[in-house]
């Protein structure tokens, strides 16, 4: 749906995603030349949100969508080194697939690239020093950084294209009922099978969780004891 | 065994109720075309703007797949570079533990 975001929109998204952008690329030199494991993750971490989101899923509500595949990114290297990847991503849909623009391209950036991960990322970083499983907070993470996606997407629609009647308010409701509602269960899909990635990483390469900070040792040995 | 692969049970219960969940949505809703939310989301703004469709444009003018069957194999393209760079880290991941085992 290119062209449907008023060029001012588009405007002042693009400003917000620049800067996440240049700190993106920041935070990924500076982890990527601390250690060398850290490029493998990110390919792992990056290759699903190429192959999740290149996915076009049928839903419930009688459209389709796609998944953004972003949590485990998110959660291995924070929102801003996802919001890279994540531009990476579009770009290729912009330029290849037509699907977004290159004009809408800092809005789609911010909905998928920033503002669902970071959700993600808070709700990872509340649950990482609790006892609740190393699964679990996985799981949930990717699970709002996928539909947070596509509430801010919405959201963004909605102050472009206020309502006559109950204005931004009314249509948020709308396009929340086409977005979100569309996005649950291709969220909670993308989850269990980004949790099995995760599973596989820890089973193979623990000790880059552990230097990366991802989860402390004791808990990465407690989940690796528990498989 | 059934814990020690609990995901991977998990993962298969979750693909077997999505797709049953699409079935029941394509019988329940016969005229369903599950064409993209932005199809609908584009519709709904027309809609409310009473601008058609066609008139939205975008503002850099883009290279449109000229038809369904290449916009797929694009998005093929997009899953298996994806893919492609996962397996092969797997691979090398592998190799390192075998070696680090011996």
């Amino acid at each position: 749906m290119e062209g449907f975001l008023p060029w001012q929109w588009a405007l002042l998204w693009w400003l917000a995603a620049l800067p996440c952008l240049a700190l993106g690329v920041y935070r990924l030199e500076r982890v990527l030349s601390a250690d060398r494991e850290a490029l493998p993750l990110l390919g792992v971490t990056g290759g699903f949100v190429f192959i999740l989101s290149s996915l076009k899923l049928p839903s419930v509500t009688g459209s389709s969508s796609h998944p953004t595949g972003t949590g485990l990114s998110a959660i291995a290297f924070g929102p801003w080194v996802t919001a890279v990847i994540a531009a990476i991503v579009l770009l290729f849909q912009a330029l290849f697939l037509a699907h977004g623009g290159l004009s809408t391209l800092g809005a789609n950036v911010i909905s998928m690239g920033v503002a669902g991960p970071l959700v993600g990322y808070g709700i990872y970083r509340g649950l990482r020093d609790t006892r609740v499983s190393t699964f679990v907070t996985v799981f949930l993470a990717c699970i709002f950084a996928d539909l947070f996606t596509y509430i801010v997407t919405s959201l963004q629609l909605a102050l472009a294209y206020p309502a006559e009647v109950g204005g931004v308010t009314s249509s948020l409701v709308v396009f929340l009922g086409i977005f979100a509602i569309t996005q649950v269960p291709l969220a909670i899909l993308e989850s269990v099978i980004l949790v099995l990635v995760f599973k596989y990483i820890l089973q193979l390469r623990p000790g880059i969780l552990v230097r990366l900070g991802v989860f402390s040792e004791a808990k990465i040995v407690a989940a690796g004891g528990d498989l | 065994m059934l814990r020690k692969y609990r995901f991977e049970i998990l993962a298969v219960v979750a693909v077997l109720v999505f797709c049953a969940l699409f079935l029941f949505a394509s019988s329940r809703m016969g005229k369903a075309e599950f064409s993209g939310s932005d199809t609908a989301g584009s519709r709904e703004i027309s809609e409310m703007t009473g601008i058609p469709e066609e008139e939205y444009r975008p503002l850099v003018g883009q290279w449109v797949p000229p038809g369904p069957g290449i916009e797929s194999a694009l998005f093929a393209l997009q899953a298996a570079i994806g893919g492609g760079i996962v397996g092969w880290v797997f691979w090398y991941w592998r190799g390192l533990k075998a070696r680090e085992g011996s």
